[in-house]
């Protein structure tokens, strides 16, 4: 038993021997992991524990044509507490917790003093760093809470932390919501907010931030890494107080005649700036919001505005003249199986009338006959015609969604024998209220076809970084000839047409309206007939001058009464108005202002410096008489037909005479003897406190009086 | 204290180590609970600390009685836990419950608490091969007579471990040929088994690694590749371990201050080392190293006093085990080893783990008290 025992101890012992070893091994495998690759390794904590992390930057803001905020970012903050900062003592703490909660208490008016100063008492024994105080607090509360007691020691010693968040406000609410748009994530981006995002956005910062248990993210040290840049501002074209007009006017009638949705559009002229642009959509429980840009985005046959283009496109081919006379028949005529009517046919129709009556009373039948006689043998020629006005291109503005216009080509499939006769008074074709404005506006402005533009500047601070320049769409739609006739016609629809009820004594308006049939299937059951109609009017004001452009478009009115004139009508008035009572350029002057020429046609001219002065007398072409060869500055003398100029005598430490001088060489003289320099009044030199000639010491004032 | 020493028998030395460990346990748990806690209690880390101390009370409490009972009573025993075992862990493999997509568990009924089988295998074909390995040393040598019946239990129990947890099953053959080995088989025999059993693991390594098998065959074969790669695909577990132990210096952050907790998968279970060395710095890895020695060495000592083989082989086995277990999780979290799943003995949090462990040393206890009843007789006689 003996050598049994020994036979297993040496065998033991063995086996010890190994699983020290073994136990060394780990030791010395975990020292090697120290030594050896420590460095490498303590380096990547860095990158498991603290990660960088963007702070958003502050979006850029959205102004009106006058300096409104119609979209801004307002910061909020989370506040939180380093209750265990090194630099809050026991002491300090102690003392002042009780004063800190009660004006938190103060502040919020959330929880009572109490709550307060037991929540950050037990953050501190709890040995917290990042001690929830409030989320969402506005400036306003992190400027007061700057001020508490513990947190007024300042950034490092008070333990105050904050991280901003921006909120996206819009401060006119309802007022162009979906022209200024909204862009969130994961929703495709709407309005100018889309469109220049980019712009607006600006570069996210960057902050080092540490995980601690819970999976929150503490920022580590006090600075960012990377400030944010802030986004750039966009000053939009949209003027406020026009866009409120639009907007309540629209509302007013949209209400009146319970229509389904509508929207009105009003643009400059010249620069096709987008003065307002209001769309309102009813609600299921009568009420109206911005729900979608109709003006923008809706695509339909537009009806009777369409029939300036077709006008047009015969006048350029000579097909017709405004005085060639058309039988308008009995007020309904067949064409295949399907019969047009004129808005009088049960009193007889229009018979014979001149095609300028025809755009005047808005004849179906009338338009259709001048286009079918004139294009019948080549209809093509009518649609190139339309091509080459630009009335097939999607304008390619800024903002997303943009309806495409459709024109029928005779090779489509649904081309028809009416096609023609259709398309003559707005059916078969397609256009957005934006686009048939478009049109508009650029017979207005003499045939030159201009974008809408919605955005006129991008600026950072109080700097321009961008004018957005106007875009010239089709250089001339059609000849001077042609928008001569037009015009007048477009007036004549005011005048004594079918729009009438517009015409007044302060200023003329040249437009067209239309109605019409829509089919019903886009607005649900609520509307019982087979169609429903679609109220417009387009046009421009002052009819002589035109300044702007405005289109209306009703959709769906319910109630018996749907014409353009009528439902479209009175909205256009309405913003006309406001427009013309605003606009001081429009009104007649009261008294003719009379030229008052100065008495010699050679300007006068300061003295000063006589590089700078010589140089500006050539430029204008104006003969000088030097009499100072070589001096630096010169005294002017205006003559009746030339400048004579004369040395003036600047001696160095004396005080030169300035009286005469602008205020930027009298200054340059004057500093450069060491003189202070004090100012008061604006223009040239009138005299100064010092006498020319005394001795000039270093740092003597002299005061210059301006007049 | 008197008053418990009264009651206390056995080593002091292994009542004191295991003593020590458990309050290392109690403190690295509870300081890298928290990943846990925040995932499962919402942030309640008492919860842990608690059910924690109340599974070590219950293992000490096993301990005692277990040092309590005559050893030689394990022999019995041993048997017919072995008999309960296989069936329980063929039951396993059929029905467990999984946890990180191992079939390790099975869920006892009642009290539904989750238990793993291949424990009880392990302690249970300890305590059967010291009954075989002492029953049969007149004709240990023999091939017939010794190592094949030695050899069947042994190769069934791993077999039937293996598919749910090759770690265990290939640590559990490991310790038994070394047992064999102190129990004097026949060197030649072990040695041609070892042959057999590494052309086995090649043969079944290259299935593994050419097979597109989902589940366990898909970790062993990530597990295997990462560690033979190293350094180009770098193992997530491997790194963070490494960053713990590089980042705890000689005396460590200091108790509750690790930050690898957050990163470290099982910062309390297989990673435990990682954390040690973490918060008590190169000071405390090397003194968890030295108690398990320790515990080893009074092991061999309590072997060496008792009277019977099957005393010594007992004591041996059991605290061989138990080191050689708890030197393979600090090899894995060293990075010496590949990731295995292997708790620390007595420090990693897991109700079976600690209770087996906590029965291996009162059975090893069982033996030094009654060696030193033993040895107290003698000298009453020798003296009287």
């Amino acid at each position: 038993m003996n050598e049994v025992k020994k036979d297993i101890a040496w065998r033991v012992y063995l086996t010890y021997f190994a699983v020290c070893l073994f136990g060394l091994a780990i030791i010395v495998k975990a020292a090697t992991i120290q030594l050896i690759e420590g460095p490498e390794l303590r380096e990547k904590v860095q990158s498991y524990t603290l990660k960088e992390k963007n702070i958003e930057a502050v979006r850029g803001n959205i102004y009106a044509t006058d300096g409104s905020l119609l979209a801004t970012s307002v910061p909020i903050y989370e506040v939180r507490f380093d209750p265990n900062s090194d630099a809050i003592t026991d002491e300090i703490f102690y003392d002042e917790v009780d004063s800190l909660a009660f004006k938190l208490s103060e502040l919020f008016q959330d929880k009572p003093m109490v709550a307060y100063r037991r929540s950050l008492v037990n953050a501190r024994k709890e040995g917290q760093r990042y001690h929830l105080i409030k989320r969402k607090v506005k400036y306003t509360e992190l400027k007061a809470l700057k001020t508490f007691p513990i947190f007024r020691r300042g950034k490092y010693k008070g333990g105050l932390i904050y991280i901003q968040q921006n909120k996206r406000q819009r401060p006119f609410k309802v007022l162009a919501a979906r022209t200024i748009g909204y862009e969130r994530e994961g929703v495709s981006p709407v309005g100018l907010e889309g469109a220049y995002s980019e712009v607006l956005k600006g570069v996210d910062g960057k902050r080092m931030m540490q995980k601690i248990s819970g999976g929150v993210w503490m920022p580590v040290g006090d600075d960012n890494e990377i400030e944010p840049e802030d986004g750039r501002d966009i000053y939009t074209t949209i003027d406020v107080n026009l866009q409120d007009v639009a907007e309540s006017a629209l509302l007013k009638q949209l209400q009146t005649h319970k229509a389904d949705h509508g929207c009105v559009v009003l643009m400059e002229v010249k620069t096709g700036a987008i003065k307002a642009i209001a769309n309102l959509k009813r609600n299921q429980d009568g009420s109206y919001y911005e729900g979608y840009n109709y003006a923008i985005g809706e695509s339909t046959e537009p009806g009777s505005t369409f029939k300036l283009a077709a006008l047009i496109t015969a006048l350029e081919d000579g097909f017709v003249d405004m005085e060639d006379m058309v039988d308008c028949g009995d007020g309904s005529k067949q064409y295949y199986d399907r019969t047009m009517f004129d808005s009088n046919h049960e009193d007889g129709g229009w018979g014979k009338i001149t095609v300028q009556r025809i755009f005047e009373v808005s004849s179906n039948i009338g338009m259709a006959e001048i286009i079918q006689r004139s294009y019948a043998q080549e209809p093509q020629k009518f649609i190139d015609g339309l091509d080459e006005m630009g009335l097939r291109k999607p304008l390619g503005i800024e903002i997303a969604g943009e309806g495409k216009p459709y024109i029928k080509n005779t090779s489509d499939d649904s081309w028809s024998g009416i096609s023609l006769a259709w398309m003559a008074h707005g059916y078969e074709v397609k256009q957005t209220p934006l686009q048939i404005l478009t049109f508009y506006n650029a017979v207005a402005n003499n045939g030159r076809m201009v974008k809408p533009k919605f955005v006129e500047r991008i600026t950072k601070g109080r700097k321009t970084v961008e004018e957005i320049e106007t875009e010239v769409l089709v250089e001339e739609v059609c000849s001077q000839k042609t928008i001569d006739k037009v015009k007048l016609a477009l007036e004549g629809v005011v005048e004594n047409g079918t729009a009438s009820n517009l015409r007044n004594a302060d200023y003329k308006i040249a437009g067209k309206t239309g109605t019409a049939q829509i089919a019903n299937r886009n607005y649900g059951y609520s509307y019982q007939s087979r169609v429903s109609h679609q109220a417009s009017f387009v046009g421009y004001f002052p009819a002589d001058d035109p300044q702007y452009s405005c289109i209306v478009v009703v959709n769906a009115p319910s109630q018996n009464v749907y014409y353009g004139n009528l439902v479209a009508g009175p909205i256009f008035k309405e913003v006309a108005d406001k427009v013309y009572a605003n606009s001081l350029e429009m009104h007649d002057p009261l008294q003719k202002q009379e030229n008052y020429l100065a008495s010699s046609p050679i300007p006068y001219s300061k003295h000063g410096n006589k590089y700078s002065i010589e140089k500006i007398f050539s430029e204008l072409n104006i003969p000088v008489k030097s009499k100072a060869a070589d001096a630096d500055w010169i005294v002017t003398q205006t003559g009746d037909s030339s400048v004579t100029i004369a040395p003036r005598e600047v001696q160095d430490k004396l005080v030169p005479n300035v009286v005469g001088m602008g205020l930027r060489d009298a200054v340059y003289l004057l500093e450069n003897q060491g003189l202070q320099v004090a100012v008061e009044g604006r223009g040239m030199v009138k005299t100064q406190s010092i006498m020319p000639g005394r001795v000039a010491k270093r740092g003597m004032k002299i005061k210059l009086e301006l007049s | 204290m008197q008053y418990i020493l009264k009651y206390i028998k056995g080593d002091r030395v292994i009542w004191g180590v295991s003593t020590l460990l458990a309050i290392f346990s109690i403190l690295v748990v509870y300081s890298s609970i928290v990943t846990l806690a925040y995932k499962y209690q919402g942030g309640n880390t008492e919860f842990y600390l608690l059910k924690h101390s109340i599974i070590l009370l219950i293992g000490f409490g096993l301990m005692y009685f277990a040092h309590k009972l005559n050893y030689r009573y394990y022999s019995r025993m041993s048997q017919l836990a072995l008999f309960l075992a296989v069936p329980l862990l063929l039951l396993t493999l059929l029905t467990g419950a999984s946890i990180n997509d191992a079939s390790r568990w099975l869920v006892i009924p009642v009290i539904n608490q989750t238990f793993q089988t291949s424990d009880l295998a392990k302690l249970a074909l300890i305590m059967f091969l010291a009954r075989m390995l002492s029953k049969r040393q007149d004709h240990i040598k023999d091939f017939n007579g010794a190592f094949v019946p030695i050899m069947i239990p042994v190769l069934l129990v791993c077999a039937l471990i293996l598919p749910a947890n090759f770690s265990t099953a290939a640590m559990l053959f490991v310790t038994c040929l070394v047992l064999m080995f102190i129990g004097r088989i026949n060197l030649a025999y072990i040695i041609s088994l070892v042959s057999i059993g590494v052309v086995g693991l090649a043969i079944f390594i290259a299935i593994v690694m050419n097979s597109n098998v989902d589940s366990r065959v898909g970790t062993w074969k990530a597990r295997i590749e990462n560690f033979m790669d190293g350094g180009s695909q770098v193992n997530y577990q491997a790194e963070q371990s490494k960053i713990a132990i590089a980042t705890g210096g000689v005396v460590g952050k200091g108790p509750g201050r690790s930050t690898q907790r957050n990163f470290l998968p099982q910062a309390y279970s297989d990673f435990i080392f990682a954390t040690v060395i973490e918060e008590y710095g190169m000071i405390g890895g090397i003194f968890i190293v030295l108690l398990y020695l320790i515990l080893f060495y009074r092991g061999i000592l309590i072997a060496r006093n008792a009277p019977r083989t099957f005393g010594s082989l007992l004591a041996v086995g059991l605290s061989f085990s138990l080191v050689f277990q708890a030197l393979i999780n600090m090899a894995v979290a060293v990075n010496l080893f590949p990731v295995t799943g292997q708790p620390l003995p007595m420090v990693s949090m897991g109700g079976t783990s600690i209770w087996f462990t906590c029965l291996a040393i009162g059975i090893i206890l069982s033996v030094s008290r009654h060696n030193e009843e033993e040895e107290t007789t003698q000298n009453k006689f020798s003296n009287g």
